[in-house]
């Protein structure tokens, strides 16, 4: 009985010590990874006479900025732009990417694998070259200047596809086959039986996606020559030539979190298991 | 309902041809097993039945009808996976009922199959689980309710059973057979498991890189192998196949070759010495004294099954089987004097592998 007791403990120790190092490297990147985002908060509460200080707590606490931020801007406005900006890009991008990745998964068809090389390449292609033929498009279009014009040219991503490719190589055949013998065509078994299932790789994609489309500023600063239609614009209003408006440009920056940060805490579990998943396979 | 007719049915794939001119001929009712080593083309034919693989060539019929560029939904057949592959984001119930929502039956015609099929193989408290909260015997059956509850005209099951342990693949295999012999529906179903293809087929198709072997019922492919390999194959411990020449000494047959003078039985002129491959099953040959023994050798293992002992021995170059009920009172090292009844003796023809089947003498006094 001593023995063992005596071994236990040998063991306990040893077992612990790891997991504090680890617990306190990870802590350390923690506190790395949020602190930015702290001092943007930090500071967009701060009076604005303080708006320099360097004391980590923001006190007393001020609204002066989120005032001045909402007189400046418009932005509810900026926010429902903003998001129907990025919600259909990430909608479009998620759909387009779906039935690529379903048609190159699923399907056996005659130059399959040029295609989908195709389709990879168009990712390395850097996003300066198709700007201006994408522009001129848009202007013959006559959608410069409006949200469809941001969205348009976005639609299809090489990304998308490739991701959900791969998750939909992984996908168990036999459940298509057992579809196709249940009496499902291949549009139904897409949605009946593949994108129930792949719900946590579509909802962590879907961030993803969604997160680029609501950060992406320079392609939407082309397009929408007024500076007030998306948030990232209006960011720009804040900046001078005699200096920063460093309190509402942080206030309003905040504000610009919020929906992303929302989105992440109510889809956490999915997306976590989306990456842990693509990252298992 | 269904007779399937299959035509000279051939798969290549690139270089390798996976089924080769496959034709067999599978009547309403019938419960065949179609049975061969991994790789030997048994579970492309089942998918070519099932029409998730196109034939390369030849037809398929099902009750007369040319099904072979047939989808695999209008086919009328159903199959359960060796996986199972049952949809892990809906409830046994939406499983089950998936074809026949997929057929847009209606609401309640859908709730009553579902609930007739769930009676019948007692998943009943389990309609609401998901396949992942299942055990393997469980989510089988499930499986099984999902073709089952469209009622088609066969039955295709590829290797249902060998995800299961010991113990529940004899009881589901028992419980497939009475729901065959309920249904009275044709069953076609792929094993590479012999006792489950002796046990619960009507008959047997063996099948050997792509071709087929023979068919028949269990005891036909048992006590008749049609090629060496059927012989090899079914039977534990495999049948011992020997090389001999043929003698006719005074109108009788005598398979001789070192260590071998084993009477075959009544022959023809023609047939002495020619070459043959003799083979004999291990609970057919007796022990007898060595030195007059027809077969005489060494043994070289003997294994303890418990109620019976198998020992291995080696007569000239070829290993014989022999079995019988423990103790045999033989061990490794000991020379072995074997014996047989002629009508247990077969014969192959070592080019080709064929049975050779004697044909009734000219001379036989059965007609006076």
């Amino acid at each position: 009985m001593t023995t063992s007791r005596a071994m236990t403990a040998v063991l306990s120790v040893g077992e612990t010590r790891r997991p504090v190092l680890g617990h306190a490297a990870l802590a350390v990147l923690g506190v790395v990874c949020i602190f930015p985002i702290y001092w943007l908060y930090a500071t967009s509460f701060r009076a604005p006479e303080d708006i320099y200080s360097l004391s980590p707590f923001p006190w007393p606490l001020s609204g002066a900025n989120y005032a001045t931020a909402f007189q400046v801007l418009d932005i509810g406005g900026l926010l429902l732009n903003t998001t129907v900006m990025a919600v259909g890009i990430a909608l479009g991008q998620l759909l387009t990417g779906l039935l690529a990745g379903y048609a190159f998964a699923a399907w056996e068809f005659r130059g399959k694998q040029l295609l989908y090389l195709v389709f990879v390449a168009t990712w390395l292609v850097p996003f300066q070259v198709t700007m201006i033929p994408n522009y001129a498009l848009l202007s013959q279009l006559g959608v410069l200047n409006t949200i469809a014009g941001v969205v348009l040219p976005s639609l299809c991503s090489a990304l998308g596809v490739i991701l959900l490719r791969q998750h939909m190589q992984g996908f168990p055949t036999e459940l298509l086959e057992a579809a196709r013998l249940d009496g499902r065509g291949s549009w139904a078994t897409l949605w009946t039986v593949v994108v129930p299932n792949l719900r946590p790789a579509l909802a962590a994609l879907g961030i993803l996606l969604f997160v680029n489309a609501w950060n992406e500023y320079f392609w939407p600063a082309l397009v929408l020559q007024r500076s007030n239609a998306v948030l990232q614009l209006g960011l720009r209003s804040f900046m001078g030539s005699e200096g920063n408006d460093w309190g509402p440009m942080m206030a309003t920056a905040g504000m610009a979190c919020l929906p992303v940060l929302l989105l992440y805490l109510v889809l956490q579990k999915q997306i976590v298991n989306g990456f842990v998943r693509s990252g298992l396979k | 309902m269904s007779r399937i007719q299959i035509e000279g049915l051939t798969r290549r794939f690139g270089q390798v041809t996976a089924v080769d001119h496959v034709g067999i001929d599978i009547p309403d009712g019938d419960f065949l097993v179609l049975l061969g080593p991994s790789g030997c083309g048994k579970s492309t034919l089942l998918r070519m039945i099932a029409g998730l693989t196109p034939p390369s060539d030849g037809r398929i019929l099902l009750d007369g009808r040319d099904i072979t560029h047939i989808p695999p939904r209008d086919r009328d057949l159903a199959m359960v996976f060796q996986s199972y592959a049952l949809y892990p984001h809906l409830t046994v119930a939406r499983n089950i009922g998936f074809p026949l929502r997929a057929r847009r039956r209606p609401r309640t015609e859908i709730d009553s199959r579902v609930e007739t099929v769930t009676r019948v193989l007692g998943l009943g408290e389990l309609l609401t689980r998901r396949p992942r909260e299942l055990s393997g015997g469980q989510r089988q059956r499930v499986a099984l309710a999902r073709a089952l509850v469209r009622d088609p005209g066969a039955f295709l099951l590829d290797e249902p059973l060998s995800n299961l342990d010991a113990t529940l693949r004899t009881a589901t295999r028992a419980e497939l057979t009475e729901l065959h012999r309920r249904l009275g529906s044709t069953f076609v179903h792929v094993t590479h498991d012999q006792v489950e293809a002796m046990t619960m087929a009507t008959r047997i198709a063996v099948l050997n890189r792509g071709r087929l072997e023979q068919v028949g019922t269990p005891s036909e492919v048992y006590d008749a192998p049609a090629t060496t390999f059927v012989a090899g194959f079914i039977g534990s411990p495999a049948m011992g196949l020997l090389s001999a020449r043929l003698d006719l000494v005074d109108g009788g047959l005598y398979a001789r070759a070192e260590g071998v003078d084993l009477p075959v039985g009544p022959g023809d002129p023609e047939d002495g010495a020619r070459q043959v491959l003799v083979g004999v099953r291990a609970e057919h040959l007796a022990l007898v004294a060595p030195s007059t023994a027809p077969l005489r050798g060494v043994v070289r293992l003997v294994e303890n099954l418990g109620s019976e002992e198998v020992a291995h021995c080696l007569v000239g170059e070829a290993r014989l089987t022999v079995r019988g009920p423990r103790p045999l009172g033989l061990a490794a090292g000991d020379s072995v004097g074997l014996t047989t009844d002629p009508e247990h003796v077969h014969l192959f023809d070592p080019g080709s592998g064929r049975r050779l089947v004697r044909t009734p003498t000219p001379v036989t006094a059965v007609q006076s």
